[in-house]
């Protein structure tokens, strides 16, 4: 495997704030990372430190470069939708492919054309003409035209609705992840790309709280459903979080082994968005 | 990196629409005047020999020749005026709304970086903005000149001679464009100064770039009761080493009772090497150089998003 990003002890500070610290990861070659993490944990200073947008201490390599001093060499391997609402309002569909393309050196404007065929976004309208979701096909539909190794969305659905936010995450999976490339993607919406995600990483306070591939994520966390004298037996083992649900006690454990657990109720894997708020919460304590 | 700029370029003119419509309601403004001019002359045109422009008394050659110079540079005096009108705001406003509706994350996420940006700016205020106001300035008075010739002709008078004939088209054309660039290039410090705060000011960014110097002149002057600041600002504005001590009253003087036949040259009126060999032309550039330098390191430092 090659690692994409390779980041070792990297932090942020503003002013006495420590929006990242002492943080490392690596990113492997087709692989899909969700960054989650709650508002203020940093998973977006992370991500604008990846991009070359801001500077931070410790090593943090991206494609080989170094993403600050190295913006230009990255950014044409690289591509990035930070929100729906960044696409200037005054420009016409035809002048942002015009753009792109004098620009761009991986951008093949017959590609995005072909997309946007698919859409309702016609040439000659401009950004502030179409709807929000209209704005986002235009914007992804640019983006799956780039030949770029690695693609970091940042909220790349915030207030789109359910219809537009399957379609989109539909459309990445289907005309542009291979193995060829590599995603980083942040949400909220959590439990909507867990299914496509390849690996996890939790985020609070500056620091990852959870990093691991979406396969080994069950060898180590189990949620047990368990009552009565099982489900006190259970606590014995030490759940990193409990709570009732319809009169039956939900413990998590982290690195129990699941023949201890056997016998005591229900075994199952737990969702992406149980795990993280168990998280969150220990972490908190 | 000169395809990059070309289309960084094309894209200020896609956003700044003002950069092309301002110099085509001047040149629609300045042509509705001139034939405004041309129906009042027409209705005393028992008491005129020859009207043109609502030069009601040019009767002689040389006083024609100065009559039509003096209109071509009055119309260029207007679209002067009006290219400084835009190269302030464009200059204010171009890295300023990038920031405020957060397009500057999508621009950003492209490959040109911010050097290249900044200076692409920099080159639309200086150049490119000057360069389409040359070429309003040729329209309107090629167009003006076809005009006033229909009217001469339906006057029974010879537009050939009288219009045609009394103007060095392309001396004034070429100067012309030499004055508007040339503009460029001298207020090269202060576009830099507008692009520094467009890049750097939260909010009200006129107010930013206009408040500081004006605060630092009256501190001068109640100080030290001098007004150098002022004074050093304010004569920058004359381009005197283009024109040297050039008086436009005594320029039309020289030129209306001079003998001969030969139309006016504007480019004789010009002092190119004076202008590139002045220290306030290098002082400039320098000054534009150290300004735009901080806009581009605010640009690349600041985290706005």
């Amino acid at each position: 495997m090659t690692s994409l990003v390779d980041a070792r002890g990297v932090s942020k500070n503003f002013g006495s704030t420590r929006a990242v610290d002492n943080v490392s990861f690596e990113i492997e070659k087709g692989k899909i990372l969700g960054l989650i993490g709650p508002n203020g944990a940093g998973k977006t200073t992370l991500l604008k430190a990846v991009l070359g947008l801001t500077d931070c201490e410790g090593h943090l390599s991206v494609l080989g470069f170094d993403p600050f001093r190295q913006r230009k060499q990255l950014m044409q391997n690289i591509c990035f939708i930070a929100d729906v609402a960044v696409l200037p309002r005054w420009i016409k569909v035809s002048q942002i492919l015009d753009y792109v393309e004098a620009i761009h050196p991986n951008f093949s404007r017959s590609r995005a054309e072909g997309l946007l065929q698919q859409t309702k976004v016609q040439a000659g309208a401009r950004v502030k003409e179409l709807s929000k979701g209209m704005v986002t096909q235009l914007h992804l539909s640019i983006i799956m035209a780039i030949d770029a190794k690695l693609l970091v969305l940042d909220e790349p659905t915030l207030g789109l609705d359910i219809l537009f936010r399957k379609e989109f995450y539909a459309n990445l999976l289907n005309d542009y992840f291979d193995e060829e490339r590599t995603i980083l993607i942040t949400t909220h919406q959590v439990e909507e790309i867990e299914n496509l995600l390849t690996d996890i990483m939790f985020i609070n306070d500056g620091k990852i709280l959870l990093d691991s591939s979406m396969d080994t994520l069950g060898d180590t966390y189990i949620e047990l459903q368990a009552s009565g004298d099982d489900a006190q037996k259970a606590r014995g083992l030490g759940p990193i979080a409990e709570s009732e649900m319809f009169g039956k006690s939900v413990m998590l454990f982290e690195g129990v082994s699941r023949e201890h657990l056997v016998g005591l109720g229900d075994i199952r894997i737990p969702s992406v968005a149980d795990l993280f708020v168990a998280k969150i919460k220990e972490a908190r304590k | 990196m000169i395809a990059h700029q070309l289309a960084l370029i094309k894209r200020e003119l896609w956003e700044h629409r003002s950069i092309h419509v301002t110099p085509a309601a001047v040149a629609l403004i300045v042509t509705l005047g001139v034939l405004a001019m041309l129906m009042l002359a027409s209705g005393f045109a028992k008491e005129l020999e020859m009207a043109i422009f609502g030069a009601q008394n040019i009767v002689g050659d040389a006083e024609r020749r100065v009559a039509l110079t003096g209109f071509f540079l009055m119309t260029s005096w207007v679209f002067l005026v009006a290219l400084m009108f835009v190269t302030v705001f464009y200059s204010l406003d171009c890295l300023y709304a990038e920031r405020k509706d957060k397009s500057i994350l999508f621009w950003r996420s492209m490959p040109a970086t911010d050097a290249e940006t900044v200076i692409s700016k920099l080159l639309t205020a200086a150049i490119v903005i000057p360069a389409i106001t040359a070429v309003g300035i040729w329209v309107t008075h090629i167009v003006n000149l076809i005009v006033t010739s229909i009217w001469v002709s339906a006057k029974g008078g010879d537009a050939g001679v009288l219009i045609w004939g009394s103007i060095s088209l392309f001396d004034n054309w070429l100067a012309a464009l030499l004055i508007v660039v040339a503009s460029g290039i001298w207020m090269s410090p202060f576009i830099a100064w507008f692009l520094f705060v467009s890049t750097w000011a939260s909010r009200m960014p006129m107010l930013m770039a206009f408040m500081p110097p004006i605060v630092l002149g009256l501190l001068e002057w109640i100080v030290f009761r001098t007004q150098y600041f002022f004074t050093t600002i304010g004569t920058r504005g004359d381009m005197t080493p283009l024109f040297h001590s050039l008086s436009v009253e005594r320029f039309f003087k020289e030129e209306q009772w001079r003998d001969g036949v030969q139309n006016i040259s504007l480019l004789e009126h010009m002092d190119l090497v004076g202008f590139v060999t002045d220290p306030g032309f290098w002082s400039g550039l320098l000054v534009c150089g150290i300004l735009t330098t901080a806009a581009i390191y605010v640009r690349r430092y600041r985290d706005d998003s």
